[in-house]
Protein backbone atom coordinates (compact mmCIF):
# COMPACT_ATOMS: atom_id res chain seq x y z
CA UNK A 1 0.00 0.00 0.00
CA UNK A 2 1.45 3.44 -0.90
CA UNK A 3 0.89 6.66 1.70
CA UNK A 4 -0.44 8.07 -1.49
CA UNK A 5 -3.69 5.66 -1.85
CA UNK A 6 -6.94 7.13 -0.79
CA UNK A 7 -7.45 6.53 3.07
CA UNK A 8 -8.95 2.76 4.30
CA UNK A 9 -11.12 2.76 7.24
CA UNK A 10 -10.52 -0.19 9.91
CA UNK A 11 -11.57 -1.38 13.34
CA UNK A 12 -9.40 -0.34 15.82
CA UNK A 13 -8.65 -3.50 18.08
CA UNK A 14 -5.64 -2.99 20.32
CA UNK A 15 -3.94 -0.31 21.60
CA UNK A 16 -0.40 0.09 23.62
CA UNK A 17 1.84 3.13 24.58
CA UNK A 18 0.68 5.39 21.27
CA UNK A 19 -0.08 2.37 18.73
CA UNK A 20 -2.86 1.32 17.24
CA UNK A 21 -4.03 -2.41 15.87
CA UNK A 22 -6.79 -1.64 13.02
CA UNK A 23 -8.55 -4.37 11.33
CA UNK A 24 -9.19 -3.42 7.98
CA UNK A 25 -10.33 -6.35 5.13
CA UNK A 26 -8.72 -9.04 6.54
CA UNK A 27 -5.53 -7.31 7.52
CA UNK A 28 -3.51 -6.23 10.55
CA UNK A 29 -2.63 -2.67 10.53
CA UNK A 30 -0.13 -0.98 13.28
CA UNK A 31 -1.18 2.50 13.02
CA UNK A 32 0.24 5.49 14.87
CA UNK A 33 -2.03 8.79 15.52
CA UNK A 34 -1.87 11.54 13.28
CA UNK A 35 -1.16 15.10 14.92
CA UNK A 36 -4.50 16.51 13.58
CA UNK A 37 -6.37 14.38 15.70
CA UNK A 38 -5.22 16.09 19.01
CA UNK A 39 -5.94 19.60 17.14
CA UNK A 40 -9.36 21.06 16.11
CA UNK A 41 -8.52 23.90 13.80
CA UNK A 42 -10.55 26.93 13.68
CA UNK A 43 -11.53 28.72 10.52
CA UNK A 44 -12.88 32.26 10.27
CA UNK A 45 -16.47 32.41 10.61
CA UNK A 46 -17.18 35.95 8.91
CA UNK A 47 -17.06 34.40 5.05
CA UNK A 48 -18.30 30.93 5.18
CA UNK A 49 -18.55 30.97 1.61
CA UNK A 50 -14.57 31.37 0.83
CA UNK A 51 -13.12 29.15 -0.88
CA UNK A 52 -9.60 29.23 0.22
CA UNK A 53 -10.84 29.28 4.43
CA UNK A 54 -6.90 30.27 6.33
CA UNK A 55 -6.78 28.53 9.75
CA UNK A 56 -6.83 31.23 12.14
CA UNK A 57 -6.00 28.91 15.35
CA UNK A 58 -5.45 25.55 16.87
CA UNK A 59 -6.81 24.58 19.44
CA UNK A 60 -5.71 21.15 21.04
CA UNK A 61 -8.56 18.99 22.11
CA UNK A 62 -8.48 18.04 25.49
CA UNK A 63 -8.50 13.75 26.22
CA UNK A 64 -6.68 11.25 27.17
CA UNK A 65 -6.69 9.01 24.40
CA UNK A 66 -8.60 10.34 21.15
CA UNK A 67 -8.83 6.95 19.61
CA UNK A 68 -10.70 4.24 21.77
CA UNK A 69 -11.17 0.46 20.74
CA UNK A 70 -13.68 -0.56 18.95
CA UNK A 71 -13.40 2.94 17.20
CA UNK A 72 -13.89 3.19 13.29
CA UNK A 73 -11.02 4.85 11.63
CA UNK A 74 -9.94 6.43 8.96
CA UNK A 75 -6.18 5.43 8.15
CA UNK A 76 -3.38 6.06 5.33
CA UNK A 77 -1.18 3.15 4.98
CA UNK A 78 2.69 3.39 4.73
CA UNK A 79 3.28 0.08 3.53
CA UNK A 80 4.54 -3.14 5.43
CA UNK A 81 1.45 -3.08 7.42
CA UNK A 82 2.20 0.22 8.80
CA UNK A 83 -0.24 3.33 8.61
CA UNK A 84 -1.70 6.12 9.90
CA UNK A 85 -5.14 7.09 11.51
CA UNK A 86 -6.08 10.46 10.48
CA UNK A 87 -9.65 10.28 11.38
CA UNK A 88 -12.05 8.85 14.09
CA UNK A 89 -15.52 8.23 12.65
CA UNK A 90 -18.65 8.84 14.29
CA UNK A 91 -19.65 6.70 17.20
CA UNK A 92 -22.35 5.10 17.80
CA UNK A 93 -21.72 4.22 21.43
CA UNK A 94 -18.92 4.70 24.37
CA UNK A 95 -18.42 3.76 27.37
CA UNK A 96 -16.24 6.54 29.46
CA UNK A 97 -14.95 7.23 32.83
CA UNK A 98 -12.78 10.30 33.96
CA UNK A 99 -9.12 9.57 33.83
CA UNK A 100 -7.33 9.85 37.31
CA UNK A 101 -4.02 11.59 36.34
CA UNK A 102 -3.05 13.02 39.74
CA UNK A 103 -2.56 17.05 39.26
CA UNK A 104 -4.11 17.25 36.11
CA UNK A 105 -7.65 18.21 35.41
CA UNK A 106 -9.98 15.42 34.58
CA UNK A 107 -10.48 14.11 30.81
CA UNK A 108 -12.65 11.92 29.00
CA UNK A 109 -11.24 8.37 28.92
CA UNK A 110 -13.21 6.11 26.81
CA UNK A 111 -12.79 2.89 27.46
CA UNK A 112 -14.81 1.27 24.25
CA UNK A 113 -16.82 2.44 21.40
CA UNK A 114 -19.94 1.11 19.57
CA UNK A 115 -20.15 -1.78 21.86
CA UNK A 116 -23.52 -3.00 22.09
CA UNK A 117 -23.35 -4.97 25.35
CA UNK A 118 -21.33 -4.30 28.92
CA UNK A 119 -20.64 -6.85 30.59
CA UNK A 120 -19.90 -6.17 34.28
CA UNK A 121 -17.83 -9.20 35.61
CA UNK A 122 -18.01 -10.01 39.63
CA UNK A 123 -16.47 -12.50 41.09
CA UNK A 124 -18.64 -15.14 43.71
CA UNK A 125 -15.89 -14.81 45.93
CA UNK A 126 -11.86 -13.12 46.26
CA UNK A 127 -11.92 -10.75 45.62
CA UNK A 128 -15.14 -10.39 47.43
CA UNK A 129 -17.79 -8.58 45.34
CA UNK A 130 -18.34 -4.73 46.31
CA UNK A 131 -21.99 -3.95 44.68
CA UNK A 132 -21.42 -0.21 44.65
CA UNK A 133 -19.09 -0.58 41.81
CA UNK A 134 -21.61 -2.69 40.13
CA UNK A 135 -24.02 0.05 40.39
CA UNK A 136 -21.22 1.94 38.83
CA UNK A 137 -20.81 0.52 35.55
CA UNK A 138 -24.38 -0.03 35.79
CA UNK A 139 -25.25 3.56 35.86
CA UNK A 140 -22.14 4.58 33.17
CA UNK A 141 -24.36 1.58 30.80
CA UNK A 142 -27.53 3.42 31.21
CA UNK A 143 -26.31 6.80 30.58
CA UNK A 144 -25.12 5.41 27.26
CA UNK A 145 -28.23 3.15 26.98
CA UNK A 146 -26.65 0.43 27.05
CA UNK A 147 -27.67 -2.96 27.99
CA UNK A 148 -25.88 -4.31 31.08
CA UNK A 149 -24.93 -8.79 31.46
CA UNK A 150 -24.41 -9.24 34.93
CA UNK A 151 -21.43 -11.68 34.98
CA UNK A 152 -20.25 -13.61 38.07
CA UNK A 153 -17.25 -15.59 37.82
CA UNK A 154 -16.06 -18.16 40.14
CA UNK A 155 -19.29 -20.47 40.49
CA UNK A 156 -17.30 -22.91 41.61
CA UNK A 157 -16.50 -21.07 44.92
CA UNK A 158 -20.06 -19.44 45.15
CA UNK A 159 -20.89 -21.68 48.60
CA UNK A 160 -17.86 -19.83 50.27
CA UNK A 161 -20.40 -16.77 49.66
CA UNK A 162 -23.52 -17.78 51.29
CA UNK A 163 -24.92 -14.07 51.09
CA UNK A 164 -24.21 -13.86 47.39
CA UNK A 165 -28.28 -14.65 45.88
CA UNK A 166 -29.63 -12.26 48.44
CA UNK A 167 -27.13 -9.72 47.12
CA UNK A 168 -28.15 -10.32 43.56
CA UNK A 169 -31.67 -10.33 44.13
CA UNK A 170 -32.45 -6.64 44.02
CA UNK A 171 -30.76 -6.95 40.16
CA UNK A 172 -32.99 -9.56 39.30
CA UNK A 173 -35.62 -7.74 40.38
CA UNK A 174 -35.02 -4.63 38.87
CA UNK A 175 -34.59 -7.11 35.63
CA UNK A 176 -30.83 -7.34 35.09
CA UNK A 177 -30.17 -10.31 33.44
CA UNK A 178 -27.33 -12.20 35.59
CA UNK A 179 -25.37 -14.84 33.70
CA UNK A 180 -22.90 -16.80 36.72
CA UNK A 181 -19.90 -18.95 35.07
CA UNK A 182 -17.09 -20.98 36.07
CA UNK A 183 -14.27 -20.81 33.76
CA UNK A 184 -12.94 -24.09 35.88
CA UNK A 185 -15.92 -26.52 35.47
CA UNK A 186 -17.47 -24.81 32.86
CA UNK A 187 -20.81 -23.73 33.87
CA UNK A 188 -22.87 -21.34 32.47
CA UNK A 189 -20.21 -20.17 29.65
CA UNK A 190 -22.41 -22.07 26.74
CA UNK A 191 -25.97 -19.52 27.99
CA UNK A 192 -22.52 -16.60 27.96
CA UNK A 193 -21.81 -17.52 24.78
CA UNK A 194 -25.04 -17.39 23.35
CA UNK A 195 -25.51 -13.75 25.37
CA UNK A 196 -22.07 -12.82 23.11
CA UNK A 197 -23.42 -13.85 19.59
CA UNK A 198 -23.19 -10.95 16.90
CA UNK A 199 -22.87 -8.57 19.60
CA UNK A 200 -19.81 -6.22 20.43
CA UNK A 201 -19.51 -6.60 24.60
CA UNK A 202 -16.60 -5.11 27.11
CA UNK A 203 -15.47 -6.81 29.95
CA UNK A 204 -15.03 -4.66 32.60
CA UNK A 205 -14.67 -5.31 36.64
CA UNK A 206 -11.83 -5.25 38.80
CA UNK A 207 -8.44 -6.99 38.68
CA UNK A 208 -8.85 -11.03 39.68
CA UNK A 209 -11.87 -11.05 39.26
CA UNK A 210 -11.22 -13.46 36.16
CA UNK A 211 -11.84 -11.84 32.88
CA UNK A 212 -9.23 -12.97 30.93
CA UNK A 213 -9.74 -16.53 32.35
CA UNK A 214 -13.52 -16.65 31.15
CA UNK A 215 -12.37 -15.15 27.72
CA UNK A 216 -10.19 -18.73 27.51
CA UNK A 217 -12.85 -20.65 28.62
CA UNK A 218 -15.69 -19.11 26.02
CA UNK A 219 -12.84 -19.33 23.00
CA UNK A 220 -9.72 -21.22 24.57
CA UNK A 221 -6.66 -19.35 23.66
CA UNK A 222 -8.48 -15.96 23.53
CA UNK A 223 -6.42 -14.25 26.36
CA UNK A 224 -3.54 -15.97 27.43
CA UNK A 225 -2.64 -13.97 30.39
CA UNK A 226 -3.80 -15.72 33.79
CA UNK A 227 -2.36 -15.30 37.20
CA UNK A 228 -3.73 -16.26 40.37
CA UNK A 229 -5.20 -13.86 42.70
CA UNK A 230 -2.85 -12.00 45.18
CA UNK A 231 -2.55 -13.70 48.70
CA UNK A 232 -1.48 -10.55 49.92
CA UNK A 233 -3.74 -7.31 50.14
CA UNK A 234 -6.79 -9.05 51.25
CA UNK A 235 -6.87 -10.92 47.79
CA UNK A 236 -7.97 -7.37 45.56
CA UNK A 237 -5.84 -8.97 42.90
CA UNK A 238 -3.33 -8.20 40.69
CA UNK A 239 -3.59 -6.95 37.02
CA UNK A 240 -2.81 -9.77 34.08
CA UNK A 241 -4.35 -7.60 31.52
CA UNK A 242 -2.92 -4.07 31.42
CA UNK A 243 -4.17 -2.61 27.97
CA UNK A 244 -7.21 -2.76 26.44
CA UNK A 245 -7.87 -5.27 23.53
CA UNK A 246 -10.87 -6.51 20.88
CA UNK A 247 -11.04 -10.57 19.85
CA UNK A 248 -12.99 -11.75 17.77
CA UNK A 249 -15.27 -15.10 18.57
CA UNK A 250 -14.85 -17.80 16.43
CA UNK A 251 -19.09 -18.03 17.13
CA UNK A 252 -19.57 -14.43 15.91
CA UNK A 253 -19.43 -11.31 17.61
CA UNK A 254 -16.13 -9.22 19.68
CA UNK A 255 -15.52 -9.00 23.24
CA UNK A 256 -13.33 -6.36 24.71
CA UNK A 257 -11.06 -7.24 27.29
CA UNK A 258 -9.69 -4.27 29.71
CA UNK A 259 -7.63 -4.02 32.45
CA UNK A 260 -8.51 -4.31 35.86
CA UNK A 261 -10.31 -0.84 37.43
CA UNK A 262 -10.00 -0.43 40.89
CA UNK A 263 -11.83 2.99 40.18
CA UNK A 264 -14.72 3.61 38.03
CA UNK A 265 -16.06 7.39 38.08
CA UNK A 266 -19.00 8.60 36.48
CA UNK A 267 -18.57 10.46 33.45
CA UNK A 268 -20.88 13.77 32.24
CA UNK A 269 -23.77 12.42 34.34
CA UNK A 270 -25.36 15.65 35.83
CA UNK A 271 -26.38 15.07 39.22
CA UNK A 272 -30.52 16.08 38.25
CA UNK A 273 -30.08 13.07 36.07
CA UNK A 274 -28.63 10.38 37.94
CA UNK A 275 -32.10 8.93 39.42
CA UNK A 276 -33.23 8.07 35.90
CA UNK A 277 -30.18 6.14 35.54
CA UNK A 278 -31.45 4.26 38.64
CA UNK A 279 -34.63 2.31 36.32
CA UNK A 280 -36.09 1.17 39.65
CA UNK A 281 -36.28 4.71 40.90
CA UNK A 282 -37.05 6.74 37.46
CA UNK A 283 -40.48 5.84 38.12
CA UNK A 284 -40.87 7.65 41.38
CA UNK A 285 -38.89 10.75 39.99
CA UNK A 286 -41.35 13.80 40.31
CA UNK A 287 -43.58 12.15 42.72
CA UNK A 288 -42.25 13.67 45.42
CA UNK A 289 -43.82 17.08 47.20
CA UNK A 290 -40.60 19.31 46.02
CA UNK A 291 -41.06 17.69 42.33
CA UNK A 292 -37.99 17.69 40.16
CA UNK A 293 -36.36 20.22 42.82
CA UNK A 294 -36.25 16.82 45.57
CA UNK A 295 -32.67 15.76 45.88
CA UNK A 296 -34.01 12.42 47.42
CA UNK A 297 -31.68 12.86 50.33
CA UNK A 298 -33.82 14.49 53.48
CA UNK A 299 -36.89 16.10 51.96
CA UNK A 300 -39.71 15.63 53.50
CA UNK A 301 -42.02 13.81 51.05
CA UNK A 302 -39.77 12.23 48.84
CA UNK A 303 -41.33 9.51 46.98
CA UNK A 304 -37.60 7.70 46.18
CA UNK A 305 -37.08 7.56 50.27
CA UNK A 306 -40.72 6.25 50.87
CA UNK A 307 -40.27 3.81 47.90
CA UNK A 308 -36.92 2.06 49.89
CA UNK A 309 -38.75 2.16 53.55
CA UNK A 310 -42.01 0.26 51.35
CA UNK A 311 -39.35 -2.29 50.14
CA UNK A 312 -39.68 -1.29 46.53
CA UNK A 313 -36.01 -0.24 46.16
CA UNK A 314 -33.39 -2.19 47.93
CA UNK A 315 -31.70 0.36 50.74
CA UNK A 316 -28.16 -0.65 49.03
CA UNK A 317 -28.99 0.42 45.63
CA UNK A 318 -30.31 3.82 47.32
CA UNK A 319 -27.23 4.19 49.36
CA UNK A 320 -25.18 3.63 46.26
CA UNK A 321 -27.71 6.46 44.63
CA UNK A 322 -26.19 8.82 47.65
CA UNK A 323 -23.13 7.72 47.26
CA UNK A 324 -22.75 8.71 43.49
CA UNK A 325 -24.68 11.97 44.03
CA UNK A 326 -22.37 13.53 46.31
CA UNK A 327 -19.24 12.21 43.77
CA UNK A 328 -20.90 14.34 40.77
CA UNK B 1 -27.73 15.62 64.91
CA UNK B 2 -26.36 16.69 61.66
CA UNK B 3 -27.16 18.26 58.42
CA UNK B 4 -24.02 20.07 57.07
CA UNK B 5 -20.68 18.71 57.27
CA UNK B 6 -17.82 20.76 56.52
CA UNK B 7 -14.74 19.50 55.44
CA UNK B 8 -13.52 18.33 58.97
CA UNK B 9 -15.87 16.83 59.59
CA UNK B 10 -17.84 19.18 61.96
CA UNK B 11 -21.14 20.05 61.34
CA UNK B 12 -24.21 22.23 63.03
CA UNK B 13 -26.86 20.96 64.88
CA UNK B 14 -30.22 20.74 63.02
CA UNK B 15 -31.85 20.79 66.08
CA UNK B 16 -30.61 23.02 68.15
CA UNK B 17 -28.08 24.81 65.94
CA UNK B 18 -24.69 24.37 68.19
CA UNK B 19 -21.45 23.48 65.96
CA UNK B 20 -20.75 20.46 67.07
CA UNK B 21 -16.59 19.31 66.49
CA UNK B 22 -16.08 15.60 65.35
CA UNK B 23 -12.44 15.59 66.81
CA UNK B 24 -12.59 12.45 68.65
CA UNK B 25 -9.99 13.50 71.04
CA UNK B 26 -13.73 15.57 72.74
CA UNK B 27 -15.66 12.88 72.02
CA UNK B 28 -14.17 9.78 72.64
CA UNK B 29 -15.94 8.08 70.12
CA UNK B 30 -14.84 7.30 66.25
CA UNK B 31 -18.68 8.06 64.95
CA UNK B 32 -20.59 11.02 66.53
CA UNK B 33 -24.21 9.47 66.83
CA UNK B 34 -25.55 12.77 68.15
CA UNK B 35 -25.64 16.02 69.13
CA UNK B 36 -23.78 16.61 72.46
CA UNK B 37 -26.22 19.64 73.57
CA UNK B 38 -29.41 18.98 72.69
CA UNK B 39 -28.90 14.85 71.92
CA UNK B 40 -31.08 15.08 69.35
CA UNK B 41 -29.47 12.41 66.30
CA UNK B 42 -30.95 11.29 63.03
CA UNK B 43 -32.08 8.03 61.57
CA UNK B 44 -29.63 6.65 59.31
CA UNK B 45 -29.04 3.04 60.32
CA UNK B 46 -31.06 0.21 58.96
CA UNK B 47 -29.42 -3.38 59.61
CA UNK B 48 -26.55 -2.24 62.01
CA UNK B 49 -25.02 0.36 63.62
CA UNK B 50 -22.80 2.44 60.97
CA UNK B 51 -24.59 0.83 57.79
CA UNK B 52 -26.08 4.04 56.30
CA UNK B 53 -28.65 2.12 54.66
CA UNK B 54 -31.95 3.99 56.17
CA UNK B 55 -33.82 5.85 53.98
CA UNK B 56 -35.70 7.17 56.45
CA UNK B 57 -33.56 10.00 57.60
CA UNK B 58 -36.16 11.29 60.05
CA UNK B 59 -34.96 12.98 63.48
CA UNK B 60 -34.14 10.79 66.67
CA UNK B 61 -35.27 12.39 69.74
CA UNK B 62 -34.04 11.10 72.90
CA UNK B 63 -36.69 9.33 74.91
CA UNK B 64 -34.71 7.41 77.75
CA UNK B 65 -31.64 5.53 78.79
CA UNK B 66 -30.94 2.17 79.48
CA UNK B 67 -28.07 0.27 80.68
CA UNK B 68 -25.93 -2.13 78.13
CA UNK B 69 -24.99 -5.41 80.04
CA UNK B 70 -23.81 -7.14 77.18
CA UNK B 71 -24.11 -7.59 73.04
CA UNK B 72 -27.92 -7.27 72.74
CA UNK B 73 -28.99 -7.20 75.90
CA UNK B 74 -30.09 -3.68 77.90
CA UNK B 75 -30.92 -3.49 81.86
CA UNK B 76 -29.83 -2.74 84.79
CA UNK B 77 -29.26 -5.53 86.84
CA UNK B 78 -25.16 -5.25 88.05
CA UNK B 79 -23.87 -2.28 86.35
CA UNK B 80 -23.36 -1.76 82.99
CA UNK B 81 -22.76 0.99 80.59
CA UNK B 82 -25.04 3.88 80.29
CA UNK B 83 -26.79 4.11 76.70
CA UNK B 84 -29.37 6.73 75.39
CA UNK B 85 -32.88 5.35 73.98
CA UNK B 86 -33.39 7.24 70.66
CA UNK B 87 -36.92 7.00 68.87
CA UNK B 88 -37.46 7.85 65.06
CA UNK B 89 -39.96 10.91 65.54
CA UNK B 90 -40.87 9.33 61.20
CA UNK B 91 -41.38 6.08 61.62
CA UNK B 92 -40.83 5.14 65.80
CA UNK B 93 -37.37 2.83 65.21
CA UNK B 94 -35.40 2.74 68.51
CA UNK B 95 -32.34 2.78 68.78
CA UNK B 96 -29.37 2.32 71.23
CA UNK B 97 -26.59 4.57 71.32
CA UNK B 98 -23.15 4.78 73.12
CA UNK B 99 -22.84 8.54 75.45
CA UNK B 100 -20.21 10.38 73.86
CA UNK B 101 -17.41 11.77 76.34
CA UNK B 102 -18.79 15.50 76.04
CA UNK B 103 -22.50 14.63 75.80
CA UNK B 104 -24.26 17.00 78.54
CA UNK B 105 -25.11 16.09 81.49
CA UNK B 106 -27.80 17.82 82.28
CA UNK B 107 -29.31 17.11 78.85
CA UNK B 108 -29.08 13.63 80.04
CA UNK B 109 -30.71 13.92 83.31
CA UNK B 110 -33.42 15.87 81.89
CA UNK B 111 -33.87 12.87 79.28
CA UNK B 112 -34.30 10.10 81.75
CA UNK B 113 -36.49 12.61 84.26
CA UNK B 114 -38.76 12.58 81.09
CA UNK B 115 -38.49 9.19 80.88
CA UNK B 116 -40.16 8.37 84.09
CA UNK B 117 -43.23 10.18 83.33
CA UNK B 118 -43.83 7.79 80.58
CA UNK B 119 -47.12 5.51 80.65
CA UNK B 120 -46.79 2.19 81.23
CA UNK B 121 -47.59 1.17 77.19
CA UNK B 122 -44.69 3.05 76.52
CA UNK B 123 -42.19 1.28 78.55
CA UNK B 124 -44.17 -1.99 77.37
CA UNK B 125 -43.66 -0.74 73.70
CA UNK B 126 -39.75 -0.68 74.41
CA UNK B 127 -39.67 -3.98 76.27
CA UNK B 128 -40.81 -5.27 73.10
CA UNK B 129 -38.10 -4.31 71.29
CA UNK B 130 -35.95 -5.64 73.99
CA UNK B 131 -35.27 -2.17 75.28
CA UNK B 132 -35.60 -1.46 78.87
CA UNK B 133 -35.79 1.91 80.12
CA UNK B 134 -33.94 3.15 83.25
CA UNK B 135 -36.43 3.86 86.19
CA UNK B 136 -36.55 5.85 89.14
CA UNK B 137 -34.99 3.51 91.30
CA UNK B 138 -32.26 3.58 89.62
CA UNK B 139 -31.27 7.13 89.72
CA UNK B 140 -28.55 6.69 91.51
CA UNK B 141 -26.66 4.51 89.26
CA UNK B 142 -27.54 7.24 86.40
CA UNK B 143 -25.59 9.90 88.64
CA UNK B 144 -23.14 7.54 89.35
CA UNK B 145 -22.27 6.68 85.86
CA UNK B 146 -22.25 10.77 84.62
CA UNK B 147 -20.71 12.45 87.88
CA UNK B 148 -18.48 9.14 88.96
CA UNK B 149 -18.82 7.78 92.29
CA UNK B 150 -19.00 9.49 95.28
CA UNK B 151 -21.54 12.13 93.89
CA UNK B 152 -24.47 13.02 95.96
CA UNK B 153 -27.65 12.87 94.43
CA UNK B 154 -30.09 15.35 95.25
CA UNK B 155 -32.93 14.54 97.43
CA UNK B 156 -35.52 15.95 94.63
CA UNK B 157 -34.30 13.16 92.52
Amino acid sequence: MNINDEDDTGVVFRKSLGHYTVHADGREIDCVLSSLIHKQLIYPTADPTSLRPVVQAVHEIEHVDPVAIGDRVRFVGAGQSRGMITEVLPRLSKLSRPATVPGQRVFEQVIASNADLVLPVFSATSPTPKWGLLDRYLVSAEAVELPALIVITKLDLAEKNPQLDADLEPYRRIGYPIQMVSSITGEGIDEFKQSLHGRMSVLVGKSGVGKTSLLNAIQPGLGLRVKEVSRGELGKGRHTTTYLEMFDLDFGGSIVDTPGMREFGLWNIPADELAYLFPEMANHVGQCKFGMSCRHDREPGCAIRRAVMDGGISPHRYKSYMNLREEL
Amino acid sequence: MKYHTSSFGDFRCAHCHHIVSAAHLLSGVNNRNHCPYCLWSYHLDLFAAGDRLSACKGQMKPIGLTMKKSRNKYRLESGGELMLVHECVECGTLSINRIAADDDSESIMEVFNESLLFSYKIRLRCEGHGVFMLEAEETESVYVQLYGPGVEVPAFA
